[in-house]
């Protein structure tokens, strides 16, 4: 079931593939997602999920197919026309299935690195720091203890990253991805690692984030729980194929996706 | 009153009034000549490590041809004062620019690739360049080198050697200052982003290659200020100078004085070039072992420092306040207060 024609798409994912050596990886893909929904993308292990997130953010430049962005203004972009690092200017962030901190940089210099592409800053204004710069800096920093309090972490903001608890860690990469005034948050696998409280709390800040940012978010997720409790709807995928796509419901119900992830009626894996 | 011991230029100034003193100390009698000179060239020498502490330090590339840009640059100012007969300040802008230059095209040709290639490159430029000073002898002297006189400022003021001391104490000072305001910032944290998680850089926005490429050019620059300032003040310029074993001292400074400190790396120009020149070499049966020492250090400091001295204070006040910390009222002494609190923090937002 794709989307209704009368919402707003965000983005369009069609007939992506993208092979390694021999192995297809992502193989004819598609899939759309509305705006302001939170879209889940499931499967299991090496089934290509986290290969289809670089293929959208670009780390991986995908063989064949489309992507296309459709940002609040309604312009649409084909993200494949773009490089890595422009992939932000068009309102798409990520955070990563292993927390990618600068460790031995401050929890605000990190959360501060979000909004890089947001500061315009010339290099001869910051040689010479001008007032221009220094207003940017002040206000800039402003806005991350204001999200860094959204996220309960304010208190922590001037110790160091790399030596905090892996929750907090999490915490700090979302953090970031807020600070970079985005429209699309792709999470790979928010919840891996956290304890249940954690998990709950995420599901928590996930729905928040969306309410207050106004932002689509598109996630991967083992945690069965955390996707059918707060996605608006699901992809399964399996071998890089589609298998399903539909509410948290239909997805639960689905024969394909309880063969791919159970096996085959008999099989015990 | 607070703001002004806080504000880190005001470091800078002190430690740049403190390096102007020394000539008056030498005139007085309390410190030999030669001294301020042997600092004079470690702080030439610190400017120079400190462009490559932010292409290594902050940017995670390695260069091994700062030796080469350093030369290159006080050859240029040598002809262009000596030869052409030129002011002074048309020298200082050919010497930084040409070899700014060359060094963006090493750049543009080895940074788009893996960030080790730099070191490559940078190390076959250095090669090259340095069998240019040897053998193109119109323009280097060859091996009996090139001279050059004291800076003459706006074509009229000419330094003499205690004033060069000065210019080049202000203009350590004033480097010290532009690149402070350039790590503490936006640009600092792009290139901190870049070491820590290039994946991380890019998703944020950062383009790795412009990014490597500015770095890259700071430490050009500085290398050619470098280059100019030693010509000038050391009055002439050997091929033999700018070879590997140079290139490997700027290495050596950065790992002793700190990576990404701008204090860390004036510290470990003196540890690695003055202490030589002022306590080793004095003694003939230590003169030749000065390669040596300076090995030995790289490794101690890297088994047990690996940040250098300038985080060595921290490690410091933390014995001091164990070994002689005050317990206050609950029984408790700074040190072991400070780690309470840490923990409390963390237990609460564990959760």
């Amino acid at each position: 079931m794709t989307p209704s024609k009368t919402k707003e798409l965000a983005l369009k994912i069609e007939d992506v593939s993208i092979a390694f050596g021999g192995l297809k990886a992502v193989d004819n893909l598609s899939f759309a997602i509305e705006r302001h929904e939170i879209f889940g993308l499931i499967g299991p292990n090496g089934a290509g999920k986290t290969t289809i997130f670089n293929c959208i953010t670009q780390f991986y430049k995908a063989d064949s197919g489309s992507i296309h962005f459709i940002n609040a203004k309604g312009k649409e972009t084909d993200l494949m026309d773009l490089s890595v690092h422009e992939i932000i200017d068009e309102g798409i962030v990520r955070t990563f299935q292993n927390v990618e901190l600068i460790r031995e940089l401050s929890i605000m210099d990190n959360v501060l690195i979000g909004a890089h592409h947001v500061m315009k800053q010339p290099l001869l204004g910051q040689l010479f720091n001008r007032k221009a710069i220094r207003k940017d800096e002040a206000e800039s920093r402003e806005k991350a203890e204001k999200i860094l309090a959204f996220l309960d972490i304010e208190h922590l903001k001037d110790l160091i990253a790399g030596s905090q608890p892996y929750g907090v860690q999490k915490k700090v990469e979302i953090a970031r991805t807020l600070m970079s005034d985005p429209e699309l948050i792709i999470l790979d696998e928010p919840a891996a690692g956290l304890n249940d409280t954690e998990t709950k709390e995420l599901a928590m800040r996930i729905k928040q984030i969306r309410e207050t940012y106004q932002t689509t978010i598109l996630l991967v997720e083992h945690d069965m729980r955390l996707v059918m409790d707060i996605c608006d709807h699901i992809c399964a995928i399996s071998f890089g194929k589609r298998i399903a796509v539909g509410t948290p419901k239909e997805i639960q119900s689905n024969p394909e996706v309880q063969k791919a992830y159970l096996g085959e009626e008999g099989e015990l894996e | 009153m607070k703001k002004i011991i806080k504000n880190p230029y005001s470091h800078f100034i002190l430690l740049g009034l403190v390096l102007l003193t020394l000539p008056y100390l030498a005139e007085a009698g309390a410190i030999r000549n030669s001294t301020v000179t042997v600092i004079g060239t470690t702080i030439i020498y610190t400017i120079a490590a400190l462009g490559l502490n932010v292409l290594l330090g902050f940017s995670g590339l390695i260069s091994l041809g700062t030796a080469g840009f350093m030369g290159l640059a006080a050859y240029i100012s040598a002809y262009v004062t000596e030869t052409m007969a030129l002011p002074f300040e048309v020298a200082v802008m050919a010497a930084i620019g040409i070899p700014t230059l060359l060094g963006i095209l090493v750049g543009i040709l080895s940074l788009k690739f893996e960030g080790i290639y730099l070191g490559i490159a940078t190390l076959v430029v250095a090669e090259i360049l340095r069998e240019i000073f040897i053998n193109v002898t119109p323009f280097t002297g060859g091996a009996t080198g090139a001279l050059a006189g004291r800076p003459v400022l706006a074509g009229t003021f000419q330094l003499n050697r205690i004033q060069t001391y000065y210019l080049i104490v202000v203009v350590m000072v004033l480097i010290f200052i532009l690149i402070h305001n350039l790590t503490k910032g936006h640009l600092g944290r792009a290139l901190n982003a870049m070491r820590g998680s290039e994946a991380a850089a890019q998703a944020m926005g950062v383009n790795i290659f412009k990014y490597r490429l500015i770095a890259f050019g700071i430490a050009t620059v500085l290398a050619a200020v470098s280059g100019v300032l030693y010509v000038h003040y050391v009055g002439l310029s050997y091929p033999t100078t700018w070879n590997l074993m140079l290139s490997l001292d700027f290495l050596a400074i950065i790992v002793v004085g700190g990576f990404r400190s701008i204090f860390g790396t004036f510290i470990g120009s003196f540890i690695i070039f003055a202490m030589s020149e002022l306590f080793l070499k004095p003694i003939p049966a230590l003169a030749n072992i000065t390669p040596l020492v300076k090995g030995i250090l790289i490794i101690i400091f890297i088994l047990y420092y690996p940040n250098g001295l300038a985080n060595i204070k921290h490690q410091v006040s933390h014995w001091l306040v164990r070994r002689k910390g005050k317990r206050d009222a609950f029984g408790q002494t700074k040190a072991e207060k400070k780690n309470l609190t840490r923990a409390e923090v963390r237990e609460n937002d564990t959760v």
